[in-house]
This record gives C-alpha cells, structure tokens and sequence, in this order.
C-alpha cells in the first residue's frame, strides 16, 4: 500500500512537472485569450477531479451502506473533502480565469454554478460528519448526503444549462475555444496529472484516517 | 394491508397534530407573505415576475417548514417510540412524505391566490395546470425534505444545515418549477422538457429516499 | 427447567469512548420478572433500550424469545413493549387517539375503551393529553403497553411519579405478562415498591453486573448498597 501511493506519488509530482511545463512554456497562446487560456490547464482538470471524487464518495458510500466495512468510509470520507477542495479550486480558477477574459469574476456559466451547488453539497457533507452525534451515525449520515448529492449532479447540471439557454441564447459559451494540438496534449498532460495526485492523495488521506480510527479504537479499550 | 394502514395511520396523526396547532402552516405562510411582499415590492411586481417569486417563496418557506413535523416528534420524545412499532421504517417515510406534501400543497394555494392578487395575473383560468406544476414541484421538495429533516435529527446545528443541504439538492425543483410554471401561465413551447425533468426528480428520490431513510433513522 | 425468553451473553454498549454497559450476561425464563436495581448512570435505561431494539449492542448478543436482537429486530419489535421514562405520547391528540394511534401502528386491536377503564382513564378519553397529569401520562403509557399485549414488557422507573393506585396497575399488568407466559424487566432504584413482584434481581454499576440472584436470596442492606452505588 505504502509503495503504491510512493509511485503514485512519484508519477504525479513528475507529471504535473511536465504539465506545468507543457502549459506554461511549450503550448502557444489563445488567439483570443491570449497568455490567459493557460489558466485552463488548471482549472479543467481541478473540475475533473472534482468530478472524479463525487464519482469516488458515491461508490464509497453505498458501499459502505451496503457491507459495512469501516475502509469504504475512510474513503468516502477522504474522497469528500477532496471534492470540496477541489471544487473550491475549479471555482477560484473560474474566477481568475473569468476577470481579465471576460471582465467579470462570475460569469453565471452554467458548469459553473453546478460547481458552486456542489461545493455547497459537499460543505454539507463534511459538516455532518463533523456535527454528528457521534462517528459512526456520522458516517452513516454522510453516506447517505453523498448518495443523494452525487445522485443530483446531473439533474442540477442540466436544469441550470437548460434554465439559461433555452430562456435566452447563449452569450457566453467558455470551453470553445478553438484548440490547437499542443493545447490539447497539454491539456490532456495536465488531466492526467491531476487525476495521478487526486489519486495520491486519496491513498495518503485514507491512511490517515485508518490510523486516526485504529487509534481511538485502542483508547476505547482503557 | 396492515403497512399501508399504518402509513395513512402516521400521515393523519400528523396533519390532525398540525390542524390542531397549525404552527407549520403559519409561520411557513407568513414567511411566503413576507418573501412575496418584499420582493414583490424590491423588484416590482409585473406579471411576468409572478413564477420565479412563487417558487422563491414556496422554496424558503419549505427550508423552515420541512424540518417541523419530524422534529415535533423529537420534541414529544415521541420518536422512539414511533421506531420501536414493528415493521418497515419505509412506511414511516411514506406517512411523513405524504403529510408533508399536504402541508406544502396547502401552502401552494394559499401563494397562488396571493400572487393573483398582488400581481395581477389571470390564474383561473389556468389554476388546474398551476396546481399541477405545483404539486410536481412539491412532491420532490417532499421527498428529498423528508429525508433531510430526519438526517438533521442527529446532528447539531439542524437551522443551518437544513438550508445548506436542503437547496442545492432541491434546486432543480425550483428551476423547473419557475420555468414550467412560465410556460403555463404564457402558452409557451419548451414545458415538455422541464416536466421530463421535475418527473425524472421526483421518481429518481421518491426511490431512493424511502431506502435511505432507514439508514437515517436506524437505532443509533 | 423452564424454556427460555431473554438470553444475552457479553452485552455491552458504548458511546463513543464510554461504555455504558459491559459484558452483561444474563438469562430469563418465560414467565419471570427482573429487576435492574443501580443508581444513575449505572446502565439500567441503556440495557431496557438495547432490549427493545432502541439501541443496537457495541458488543455480545442476544435473544428475545428465540430472536436475535440484530438480525430479528423487527420480530422482537413484534412482541415488545417499552414504557419508558418519557411518556412517547402526543400532546395535541386525546387519550383514545393516541392509543387508536398506537394500536394501528402495532398491529393490535384497538381496545382503548377496556384498557382506558383498566388505568381508570375512561372519563377522560377524549380530552387533549396536554391536560393530563404526570401520573395520569404514567398511566396512559402503562394503557398503551397494555394494549399492545407484549410478551416482553420493559418498564423503565415505572413507579415514579405514580400513586398507591397506579402501583397497582403496575403490579396487574407484570402479573398479566408473567400468567400469559411472557416476561417483565423493570429498572428502577425504587427497589422497595418492586421487590415483590421479582423473581430475579440483578444490579448494576458503572455499567458492569455485580449482583445477580434469586429475589429471594437478595437482603434488603443489600438492595439498598446496590440501589446507592455503593458496591
């Protein structure tokens, strides 16, 4: 376990190197945007993790519903507060991204309300589990907001998208960008790596809370 | 038989308890009033305007009111003892869904006279179609509703969490409420779509919710 | 050797960090009563709550009649009723309300008349349970258990707040139980008012069993150290 996540780990630091470089220095600029488009490289692939770990708290909390076994909340848990960490960064990126592109800091974008919905679910999550009564109802409570939020994303995201363009077209449509080849294996670099430390630190963070919960079982015991 | 006997059993219980009090029903039609007046007043109240205040107003006054009849129970200590009756707890969901629903639907007719009025819309002759996108909208607020007010039970910090948790997951509820209710009350294309949607809400938690429910209210 | 209702073995409960019952074991035979005697804290509530289902054992199991107190929860539902210290009743509805109420929910027969007249509450059927007394609450949660005819009655702190009568009630209904075949617990410190209708008795303290013996076999300073935590 503890070799894995160091590769995990290793692979991601030399990634994110590489995308680093790729998106700073190797790919061009946006024709319209400019130097900005670079903000891309970041805020894409934190939404995708984002994304990626709501998938991971779902997985997790049935599971954890279903057998019981204390490893799947560990996950859903860590999971959990690396969606709310990522979907805070998508979020910040979107605003820097927005200002000097588009002149505002929130754009009423479609994905980016959805974004801003989920941060609130999973602010939510983390909360429960922190007000709970005690560990295990917490746990258990938790599972159930994290099925039913993860359930909803869709459904928001559609009605949001739906609510705006088929009331008024479109004036803002981020994400068509014309992209040229290196934006895209830069893009894709960058993808890859963040879902190698999203990964990496799933492992790290589920360790943790293994030896947090081993820990109070043993002070139980006295 | 005796599961659906027991729902209805619980459902009554529930809307006699509130007819007799009717504290729910009041403070969650005051604050509706107050939303309606102040933003009816703040915004200007042209007809057009009239859905997405509604479903605004029906949304708040829900975040206060959902919570209400299952923490009644609490305050009764009557909740372990309802838990502790045989069978499922998925009829306790169902009866608690079903008054809930009834609190809102009530609430639902009181708005649509208001607004009516205040806004000057010609309802009646569309007040079937209205009540029926209501009651759509209702019956997701319902069923996510239920489920929240008994998780926020065990958890400190229930007036802030209903809200957070309450609204963003029911947010698709007053999205399409605003836009379906538009469609109606102007003969515009497009409702189709946003009554798939509401469907799609309410049949995906009304499945889902009931199994959960056990997970929230199972023995601690 | 009479057959069995309420085994357990190594029942324990904790919350969070602290047990509130440790490695209880015990065995009842049908037609018995047992009284849990401990001062505050002692585990009394925490052990009638995890035999009703009300709470769900940290350790050890148990059975209620040859159910399985996890597995079987919904079947020991079936032939329990627990009156506990709060009175589980609806303010806003009447007495006869309340028990038709309890009966659908139970699956029983809705005899709120007879057990109404049985607890001397028949005149006051249809008045708002807001208006009642403490000891006439008492008497309305002893109607309902009544009603729902248990073969496991768990009675927590049962005489408090009641009269000479309403001790009476308490007294009648554990005999119905016991004659019927079913079984009795009651927890209480008032060990004196319940004594005579024990034929076990266990104490508890601090969570852990230290006393566990035929009524008869158990002498007053005794019950009275137990009852005071003094052990």
């Amino acid at each position: 376990m503890r070799s894995l996540s160091s590769l995990v780990g290793g692979a991601a630091v030399i990634l994110l190197a590489a995308g680093l470089y790729v998106g700073l220095v190797a790919s061009p600029p946006d024709a319209f945007q400019g130097d900005y488009v670079r903000i891309m490289y970041v805020h894409v692939p934190s939404a995708f993790v984002a994304y990626l770990a709501v998938g991971t708290v779902f997985v997790a909390s049935i599971l954890y519903l279903w057998r019981g076994r204390e490893v799947y909340d560990h996950v859903a848990h860590s999971a959990g507060e690396l969606a709310a960490l990522f979907t805070a960064l998508a979020l910040a990126g979107g605003m820097i991204w927005g200002k000097p592109v588009w002149g505002t800091w929130w754009t009423w974008d479609a994905r980016l309300v959805t974004t801003a919905i989920l941060f609130l679910i999973f602010a939510g999550y983390l909360l429960v589990r922190e007000l709970a009564e005690d560990r295990r109802r917490g746990a258990r409570l938790a599972a159930v907001i994290g099925i039913i939020g993860a359930l909803d994303v869709p459904i928001i995201h559609y009605s949001v998208v739906w609510f705006r363009t088929l009331h008024q077209p479109a004036s803002i449509v981020r994400g068509d960008i014309k992209m040229a080849p290196p934006m895209v294996t830069a893009l894709m670099i960058n993808l890859l790596a963040f879902a190698l430390l999203y990964l990496y630190l799933l492992l790290q963070r589920v360790r943790l809370e293994r030896l947090e919960a081993a820990g109070a079982a043993a002070g139980a015991e006295s | 038989m005796s599961a659906w006997r027991r729902t209805v059993a619980l459902a009554r219980k529930d809307l006699l308890l509130e007819w007799r009090g009717r504290e729910t029903i009041t403070a969650m039609a005051v604050l509706a009033l107050l939303v309606v007046l102040l933003l009816g007043f703040v915004l200007g109240a042209e007809p057009p305007r009239a859905p997405a205040i509604l479903w605004v107003a029906l949304a708040l006054a829900a975040m206060l009111g959902v919570a209400r009849p299952t923490q009644a129970e609490v305050e009764q200590q009557a909740l372990e003892t309802l838990l502790l009756y045989p069978g499922s707890r998925e009829h306790l969901y169902w009866g608690k869904w079903a008054a809930l629903t009834v609190l809102l639907t009530v609430l639902l007719a009181l708005l649509l006279v208001t607004l009516g009025v205040l806004f000057n819309v010609d309802l009646w002759a569309k007040l079937p179609a209205l009540f029926g996108v209501g009651v759509l909208g209702i019956a997701g607020l319902s069923a996510v509703g239920t489920l929240f007010a008994a998780l926020v039970i065990h958890v400190r910090g229930r007036e802030l969490l209903m809200p957070l948790l309450l609204l963003p997951v029911a947010l698709p509820v007053v999205l399409g409420g605003v836009r379906l209710t538009e469609a109606v009350l102007t003969d515009a294309p497009g409702g189709g779509l946003w009554f798939g949607m509401l469907a799609v809400f309410d049949i995906l938690f009304l499945l889902v919710a009931p199994i959960l429910y056990e997970v929230v209210m199972e023995e601690a | 050797m009479l057959p069995i209702a309420v085994q357990t073995q190594g029942l324990s409960r904790r919350f969070d960090l602290h047990f509130a019952l440790r490695d209880l074991s015990l065995t009842l035979p049908t037609a018995s009563a047992l009284l849990v005697v401990g001062p505050n804290g002692a585990g009394k509530t925490t052990l009638l709550r995890l035999l009703a289902t009300s709470l769900r054992p940290s350790a050890g199991r148990a059975t209620v009649f040859g159910h399985d107190l996890v597995r079987g929860a919904d079947a020991v539902r079936q032939i329990t009723a627990y009156v506990g210290t709060a009175h589980g009743m609806y303010e806003g509805l009447t007495a006869k309300e309340n028990l038709a109420f309890a009966a659908t929910m139970g699956g029983r027969p809705d005899q709120a008349d007879a057990v109404l007249k049985r607890v001397g509450l028949f005149q006051v059927a249809h008045k708002s349970v807001r208006t009642f007394s403490h000891g006439m609450k008492r008497r309305l949660a002893l109607a309902r258990a009544w009603m729902l005819a248990p073969r496991l009655l768990l009675l927590d702190d049962p005489f408090s707040g009641l009269d000479a009568e309403g001790t009476l009630l308490v007294d009648t209904l554990v005999a119905e139980v016991k004659s019927a075949g079913g079984c009795a617990v009651l927890a209480t410190h008032e060990w004196e008012r319940g004594l005579h209708l024990a034929d076990t008795i266990i104490g508890l303290a601090r969570g852990r069993q230290v006393e566990a013996a035929p009524a008869a076999e158990v002498s007053g300073p005794r019950l009275r150290a137990l009852a005071g935590g003094r052990v």
